[in-house]
């Protein structure tokens, strides 16, 4: 076990060192830059501008600016925001509850719906539901998740007047009726192409139950079907799916930047994107880092729980 | 393509298996049959239009569809949609083939190098892949598009390297568990360089998962340069493509749906297609599932 | 109630000009001036109610003297005080300062070098400490510090021998006579000596993130992403504040940032204002007032004069007059901006009203480019000397009323034989490098030519403002003609209004004459508001419309 988490901690440390470099590669690519917000300052003199980079160490060589930021970094320090100057962990800590809030919501609803139509599509194989449910989950991978977005608020909000056409909450009111009206469209949204992925893995996963020993024996023994399924088909398929939670765990923010962008919701997605147009490289680069740490946090722990579970499997 | 005809007669008998099932699977027929349709109607529907997919008419924009000539309505600057919906579909789908060309090309090079020679070119290549896997792609998407010159072709290549690690990921995998086997023991006892042996012996037995691969990728690619025009940085007006035909169609959601509405469902059918072909390839080709 | 209205050109600029000259009468017009209208109801005793403010992107900058952007402007006039503030009519007014000096009171010696600022005494900074000359003093000489990320330094840096005579009297040198400094100073807040200097850090503290000022509002909390509050401070030294909490809520999309609008979710629609797409409907809604406000910038088609496409004065008299502008404004923009010919805003006292008109005439535009020698070649594009006449435009990409404009434009022009690509980017890509280094072939876009409200353009039209030659400054058209040069010069020397008034109209004429840029329109906000909002008033002399929160208040 030790062995294997030495190895697993080196290999994580070559590709943190490797998408750091990618990272701060591409944002220097970027012709433009922090000073591009006042491009357009009447004010602003192009002296004033140069002593803006100066001061923010933006003239240095990138190379040297590169390793100033890293050995930072490896000392816990993880830089200023060029835009508020407050830490960047702290301005990633500010948004990360907005995006966990809809991560959360939209993770039990793809997991309610998708465990559903994956273990009544298994079940009823090849029946209307499992047809429809197919083609569903493929059609639904396929839609635009910005387009969609758009369609549920012109339905919703502009026509219907139903819900919220963005944001999380309304001010004065902030109840959690209120929180709980303007996470709708969002998190449905967002579930959808989990729904998707759930149902289809729910299925495979429940199939294979389906077909072992222990079920037939079970249903044998005259064990109610409902039952049976609760019990050995839920319980077994749940391992893979631990596997695909973990796997996930870095989308909360890819998965959530589109959302998050079109329902305005002020979560890391949307930090992310204006970040990025205010070439706010320290904040950019620390949501990168962060989302990268997930991701091999995600993988590992994945593994970890498939392994303590799963007796046959040993990490070696 | 060399490698399928010195392997023809070994291959024919399953790939006519291969077809049977293929045909058989009626999701992905229907793909096929959709994105056919799909692509003759932009070949052919711009010729058949009385309207040319540029020309500006401000007096007549905005019109529903279903208004006189126009089939599908108009645009703010009063061009005729079906028109620019048929052009744009000709670009789209361009730039989702080009980019599964490039990236498919570049991810079996990565694949099959880091699965056959192993140790620590592998351990790089593959590092690399993990860690442009690792980024939000519309990071990428975002940031080179704005350091690189907007051009369709641009676009492309940048679409193309955003996703060439899934194919590379694929192929490393098959490389991997193929290169003990007996015929490439066989290759190399024989002297053949190690050139031939990756590209002649290995990769024609890879084929099957990189079919498949390259069919969602160009779903994706599709996605992908509809998201990036929608946000104005892709295909530069006045070039219509699915994409950029939705960008500002978010302020006119209310006064008039139709340019939000069309192009989404085109691009719904067109990407649906390529996954319902995607999956009956699966299926045929007997490739297990996963990462896709 | 459905009321609409255009305002903001109304007064009489003569009126404005007498004020300006005359300073002992302006202290008596400033509390109206500060905005509050003659015939409303009267303010409650106490701040009651709140007011919440849209905007589309989000304020980060809470230290004023730190560089920021357009939109963290409604927090400072909220927090903060200046030594003057300036009236929607252009009138500066004092703030913090008693009096505005001028030439005649003394304030300002003859030859604008010396000047001398009386402060008020009743003045305290939101934690109680009494706000004195120190202060000011200390923002003064924080501005110039070479630590500190500081915003606009010109006419800061030529501040010497700043001497504290009193608590409330204050005195310093100019190094050179400079008559923009005073509408400067409306937009330098003043911050507290006491709180600044303890901190270890001048650009990084926790004084950005919960700042201590004078003015009506203090700071209550911020949920980033989301909204900042503001709380009502009742020892307010001026007038108001009438209202409890003031938010400022962040909605970056301008169509969700309209929908809360109808749908009453925020009082008030700040800064990007509602889009011309949605006025129509906008002044039909209920309990709404809808208003269009004329803004200080200028719709532009900008042009690379050194680009050898444009270095031909006929070619840019050509291009004009081959755009449709008055489409552009009706049709695309729904007739809300309006005609202009000038960077000059039209409610300056500075504007010229009698430039040639601009027409829509393709054969004139064709004629003109076949005598100047630009003949059509081959492929249908005119040539000259080896120089196709194609060019790219840019402009911030998503910007979707000008990429209509853009495609529209661009069809005209290729009906005379020029070939026009667009090629947006990302802000900030195109108001990078791309623009303050003069890459761009031409560029589209609503551009704010005077700094404050003072008519000075030196840093746009003058040759030394070139930065892509190694000026300083912001004439990212690289426009050059000497004559402009020297009345440009001339007219920051020059205090009395009339005088620099002459000088200005003769600088649009030549400017008009060589058309570095193409004016496409003045701009026009949008605004709207709930009907019961009292007190708040347009301001386009500030970047703001939350420049006067401490009048508003609920009828």
């Amino acid at each position: 076990m030790s062995a294997f988490l030495l190895n697993r901690f080196l290999q994580s440390v070559v590709l943190l060192v490797i998408v750091s470099i990618i990272g701060f590669t591409v944002l220097n690519l970027m012709p433009g830059g922090p000073m591009a917000q006042y491009g357009l300052d009447p004010g602003m003199t192009s002296d004033d501008l140069e002593r803006l980079k100066e001061q923010l160490g933006l003239n240095r060589p990138i190379l040297v600016q590169y390793f100033d930021w890293a050995w930072r970094l490896l000392q816990g320090d993880w830089g200023t925001s060029f835009r508020d100057g407050s830490p960047v962990l702290s301005v990633i800590g500010r948004h990360i509850f907005a995006t966990l809030l809809l991560m959360g919501s939209s993770t039990v609803i793809a997991i309610a719906v998708g465990t559903w139509i994956g273990i009544r599509g298994a079940t009823h194989r090849y029946s209307a539901f499992d047809y429809v449910a197919t083609i569903g989950a493929m059609v639904a991978l396929s839609i635009p998740t910005f387009w969609f977005g758009l369609v549920g608020i012109y339905i919703f909000s502009l026509e219907l007047g139903w819900l919220p056409a963005g944001n999380m909450y309304t001010i004065g009111d902030g109840s959690a009726l209120n929180y709980l009206h303007h996470l709708i469209m969002p998190s449905v949204v967002l579930a959808l192409v989990h729904i998707a992925i759930w149902s289809r893995y729910m299925r495979t996963a429940t199939l294979d139950v389906i077909s072992q020993e222990f079920v037939k024996t079970a249903r044998a023994k005259g064990v109610p079907e409902r039952r049976v399924l609760m019990k050995h088909v839920v319980g077994n398929a749940l391992l893979p799916m631990i596997t695909l939670a973990g796997v996930q765990l870095p989308s909360i923010l890819t998965g959530a930047l589109v959302t998050e962008t079109v329902f305005t919701w002020p979560g890391m997605g949307r930090l992310f994107l204006d970040s990025l147009g205010y070439s706010d490289f320290p904040v950019v680069m620390g949501l990168l880092m962060f989302s990268a740490i997930l991701t091999i946090l995600g993988n590992l722990i994945a593994d970890i729980v498939v392994a303590l579970v799963d007796p046959r499997i040993r990490l070696a | 393509m060399t490698t399928l005809t010195v392997n023809q007669a070994p291959l024919s008998w399953w790939q006519s298996r291969v077809m049977r099932r293929f045909m058989s699977h009626r999701l992905a027929l229907l793909g096929l049959v959709m994105i056919s349709t799909l692509t003759l109607i932009c070949i052919v529907g711009p010729w058949l239009l009385p309207y040319d997919s540029l020309y500006i008419d401000l007096r007549a924009r905005f019109a529903p569809p279903m208004t006189g000539e126009h089939y599908l309505g108009t645009d703010p600057l009063g061009r005729d949609i079906a028109a620019r919906l048929f052009m744009a579909g000709r670009i789209s789908l361009l730039v989702g083939f080009i980019a599964m060309i490039l990236a498919t090309l570049v991810g079996t090079l990565v694949g099959v190098i880091a699965g056959y020679r192993g140790g620590w070119i592998s351990a790089v290549l593959m590092r690399t892949v993990d860690g442009f896997l690792s980024y939000p792609s519309i990071f990428l998407l975002l940031a080179l598009s704005a350091a690189l010159k907007p051009s369709p072709m641009m676009i492309t290549v940048i679409i193309a390297i955003t996703g060439w690690m899934e194919v590379a990921r694929i192929v490393e995998a098959e490389v991997r568990s193929l290169k003990e086997r007996e015929f490439v023991l066989a290759g190399r006892m024989l002297g053949l360089s190690r050139a031939h042996i990756m590209f002649r012996e290995i990769l024609p037995n890879v084929t099957g998962p990189i079919i498949v691969a390259a069919t969602l990728t160009v779903a994706r690619a599709i996605l992908l340069e509809a998201y990036v025009s929608f946000l104005g940085f892709g295909i530069q007006p006045p070039l219509p493509s699915w994409g950029n035909m939705l960008n500002g169609a978010q302020q006119y959601l209310a006064t008039a749906p139709w340019l939000a509405i069309i192009p989404g469902i085109a691009i719904t059918v067109a990407v649906s297609s390529f996954n319902f072909i995607g999956d009956g390839l699966r299926d045929a080709l007997d490739v297990r599932n996963d990462g896709g | 109630m459905i009321k609409t209205s255009r305002t903001g050109a109304s007064y009489s600029r003569r009126q404005a000009l007498r004020m300006m000259a005359a300073g002992g009468a302006v202290g008596l017009f400033a509390p109206q001036l500060l905005g509050k209208p003659a015939f409303a109801q009267t303010p409650p005793t106490a701040p009651t109610g709140r007011v919440v403010v849209g905007l589309s992107q989000e304020p980060t900058v809470f230290n004023p003297l730190m560089a920021h952007i357009e939109v963290d402007d409604g927090v400072n006039f909220s927090m903060f005080d200046a030594l003057f503030r300036i009236s929607p009519e252009g009138v500066i007014v004092p703030n913090l300062a008693l009096e505005v000096p001028d030439q005649t009171n003394g304030g300002i010696s003859a030859d604008g070098l010396q000047w001398r600022i009386k402060l008020r005494d009743d003045v305290r900074w939101h934690d109680g400490q009494p706000f004195t000359a120190e202060d000011v003093k200390y923002t003064l000489e924080l501005i110039v510090n070479p630590d500190f990320r500081a915003w606009r330094t010109t006419g800061h840096a030529l501040v010497r021998d700043i001497t504290v005579v009193s608590p409330t009297e204050i005195t310093w040198r100019m190094e050179e006579a400079f008559a923009p400094y005073l509408n400067f100073l409306t937009e330098t807040f003043m911050v507290p000596k006491h709180v600044l200097e303890a901190a270890t850090d001048l650009n990084e503290n926790t004084f950005n993130q919960s700042p201590i000022g004078t003015g009506a509002f203090k700071w209550g909390q911020r949920i980033a992403g989301d909204n900042l509050e503001l709380v009502a401070n009742p020892d307010y030294f001026g007038e108001g504040p009438y209202i409890e909490q003031l938010f400022f809520k962040y909605i970056p999309d301008n169509t969700v940032l309209y929908t809360q609008f109808r749908s009453g979710d925020i009082d008030l629609v700040g800064q990007a204002y509602i889009s011309p797409d949605n006025y129509a409907e906008a002044a039909t809604l209920p309990e709404r007032v809808v208003t269009l406000v004329p803004k200080t910038s200028v719709e532009t088609f900008y042009l690379n004069v050194e680009k050898p496409q444009f270095k031909d004065r006929a070619v840019r008299e050509a291009l004009y007059l081959a755009i449709d502008r008055q489409a552009i404004i009706d049709a695309l923009n729904y007739g809300v901006p309006t005609v202009t010919e000038t960077f000059m805003p039209k409610m300056s006292f500075y504007y010229n009203p009698d430039l040639p008109k601009h027409e829509f005439n393709l054969e004139r535009a064709a004629q003109m480019l076949d005598e100047a020698g630009w003949l059509p070649g081959a492929d249908g594009i005119r040539v000259k000397d080896g120089v196709r006449l194609s060019f790219a435009n840019s402009t911030t990409a998503g910007a979707h009323l000008r990429e209509q404009a853009q495609q529209f434009i661009q069809q005209t022009f290729a009906e005379i034989g020029v070939e026009m690509t667009i090629a947006n980017l990302p802000s900030a890509v195109m108001w990078g490098d791309f623009w303050t280094l003069s890459q761009f072939d031409s560029a589209m876009s609503g551009i704010n030519f005077l700094i404050g409200a003072d008519p000075d353009v030196t840093n746009r039209f003058h040759t030394k403002a070139i930065t892509a030659k190694g000026g300083k400054g912001s004439n990212n058209a690289q426009y050059s003609n000497p004559e402009v040069d020297a009345l440009l010069e001339e007219g920051s020397r020059t205090f009395d209004p009339e005088a620099r008034r002459a000088i200005y109209l003769k600088v649009q004429e030549i400017i008009r004459h060589d058309l570095p840029f193409l004016p496409l329109f003045a701009n026009t906000s949008v605004f709207g508001q709930k009907e019961g909002l009292q007190g708040f008033v347009p301001n386009t002399n500030t970047r703001t419309e939350s420049w006067n929160t401490a009048a508003w208040y609920w009828a």
